[in-house]
């Protein structure tokens, strides 16, 4: 029995070892990054681990690098925001909308609306590349923000996500408040909302990443520097013969950090969220 | 009355989806058909009708071609690569008493970062005095271009992706190992089966549904690349990363040829659609055959 245990002990040691061998493999890059980003320039790219650091990739990138003008970076750190967070409420509002009628709406031709997502959820969407860039160009809004919020403000996946939520909703609470005379906006926003909230926060955080990190659509449909997002300036910055390895991390922190801040405030109501999510 | 109000009702909770399907779905869908036939340049405000010579020279265009082999290519490593590895990480963490989210948010991490930064971080670990270069360099004497030898750029952009993803499958993956009985693994052990008799019996099919979820997403994120290989090799060296989109990004906004961007995108969505149904049939077939389904 006890050399049982003892083999289990030693089982146990061994998984927890490959786990965090495991996990520190996958977080390296991350860990790479920030180093680096506080690594004294002469070592940046040089030492998988830096000895020495410093604060000198920041400063250059907030205070002026190369050009010496008030450096981009804080401006298309605040374009980025304002993108992200239009186009994802956006695409939660309408979402949640869309999703409501298909779910708990009969109306007539509601079978033919429910195929039409499907079909255009499954459907590639590289086709349409070209031609919604020609949609913001005629319509005149290319280099503005809307061009970067409006395309990008429905999510077919959070319509597809919330129907088969409400979906599974009694029917019951919505008669019950109807018969206390609720309208059906005071159902969704007074009933329905506040029952998702878990799987609100898991559509919320993946719509937010993903938008916050788009690089196609935000490139062509924005020419001027100050428009740009942080992930674009990122990208055009540091290309393929680019300087300045050290404000080249320190800017991917900058892209990074955010993100992993609201997963971090959200972790909790995220993990519930998945668990509903994946079963 | 009643049903009138709600048709009238569903119509308007509806009516952003239709508004933005017909404006940003199918009225494009049916201009980029209408494109794919004329030879517009995005600039010139003159076109013709040049009927299927667009077509035709997509089909005899080595980077066209290149970008249909890189597809499957790419598939071939990142698929198991990233099936493996979320597996691999499921099956580790299932197993610990504590810390389990904590592991699985750790792993989580990758798919947070932007394609960008990941390619910049790689760049830069792979730049030529880099510390994995230089130890190669001094230790055995190897000095791999990695992003300018076609073999090794593609398995970079694989890795990269795999990296990206791997943590979030494992989420998937945990989720349906939880699902799975104990007592059948109790029953399995006092009947005397074998460790690795029990992932074949018992672990995969009833992981079945999960690790098919996985592969059909898996499967999607090979027909999307873009980021990764614009950042990181631009479609090189000699098309050895050229991807669909890579390829369609170029024609339209590089050398502005809207018309003959638009025939590939075309090829793309058909080679993309059929695909994916192809694939999902052999999965869906290959549950069948082993009973899994």
């Amino acid at each position: 029995m006890v050399g049982s245990n003892d083999k289990n002990k030693l089982s146990l040691t061994i998984r927890y070892s490959v786990a965090t061998l495991l996990l520190l493999v996958m977080v390296f890059p991350y860990l790479y990054m920030v180093l680096n980003s506080f690594a004294d320039w002469s070592q940046v790219d040089r030492q998988l681990i830096p000895s020495s650091y410093s604060l000198k990739s920041y400063s250059w990138l907030f205070s002026g690098g190369e050009t010496g003008t008030p450096r981009p970076w804080l401006n298309s750190f605040f374009n980025s925001v304002i993108v992200s967070v239009g186009s994802t409420v956006l695409m939660m509002v309408f979402g949640i909308m869309v999703a409501y009628a298909l779910a708990k709406i009969k109306f007539r031709g509601r079978d033919a609306v429910n195929n039409f997502v499907l079909f255009h959820m499954f459907f590639p969407a590289i086709i349409l590349l070209i031609p919604n860039f020609l949609v913001i160009q005629k319509v005149g809004l290319y280099d503005t923000y809307w061009a970067m919020i409006i395309p990008k403000a429905m999510s077919l996946w959070a319509i597809f996500m919330y129907t088969n939520f409400f979906k599974a909703v009694p029917t019951t609470f919505i008669e019950a408040a109807k018969i206390d005379g609720a309208t059906e906006f005071q159902i969704l926003y007074k009933i329905m909302v506040p029952m998702s909230k878990s799987i609100t926060t898991v559509i919320f955080l993946f719509l937010l990443m993903e938008r916050w990190t788009e690089l196609l659509w935000d490139m062509i449909v924005v020419r001027s520097d100050e428009m740009l997002t942080l992930n674009v300036l990122l990208s055009q910055m540091f290309g393929p013969y680019a300087g300045y390895p050290g404000p080249m991390y320190a800017a991917s922190v900058l892209l990074t950090l955010p993100i992993i801040i609201l997963f971090i405030i959200f972790g909790k109501r995220f993990k519930e969220g998945m668990q509903f999510n994946l079963k | 009355m009643e049903t009138k109000n709600n048709n009238k009702l569903g119509w308007l909770f509806a009516s952003p989806y239709l508004i933005y399907g017909f404006v940003f779905f199918l009225g494009p869908l049916i201009w980029s058909l209408y494109l794919a036939f004329t030879n517009w340049d995005l600039i010139a405000p003159n076109y013709d009708f040049v009927g299927f010579s667009n077509f035709i020279k997509a089909f005899k265009n080595p980077a066209v071609q290149s970008s249909f082999w890189v597809t499957y290519k790419f598939m071939m490593v990142f698929v198991p690569l990233v099936t493996a590895a979320s597996l691999a990480v499921a099956m580790i963490v299932q197993g610990l008493p504590k810390l389990k989210s904590v592991f699985l948010i750790g792993f989580f991490l990758p798919y947070l970062s932007s394609g960008v930064v990941s390619s910049l971080i790689v760049k830069g670990l792979l730049s030529y005095n880099s510390p994995v270069n230089a130890f190669l360099r001094d230790t055995f004497g190897i000095k791999i271009n990695w992003l300018g030898t076609p073999f090794t750029a593609l398995m970079i952009v694989a890795l990269i992706i795999a990296w990206k993803f791997a943590g979030y499958y494992a989420l998937i993956l945990t989720s349906g190992l939880e699902s799975i009985d104990k007592e059948v693994y109790e029953a399995a052990a006092i009947d005397g089966v074998s460790r690795r008799q029990r992932f074949w019996t018992i672990t995969l099919p009833l992981l079945y549904p999960a690790i098919y979820t996985t592969l059909i997403l898996s499967f999607g994120v090979t027909f999307g690349i873009f980021t990764e290989v614009y950042q990181l090799t631009g479609g090189g060296p000699n098309y050895a990363t050229n991807t669909w989109q890579m390829e369609i990004y170029n024609q339209a906004f590089k050398n502005l040829q809207a018309g003959y961007a638009s025939a590939i995108a075309i090829l793309a969505a058909i080679v993309t659609f059929i695909s994916i149904f192809v694939i999902k049939k052999l999965l869906e077939m290959w549950g069948k055959r082993n009973g899994w389904v």
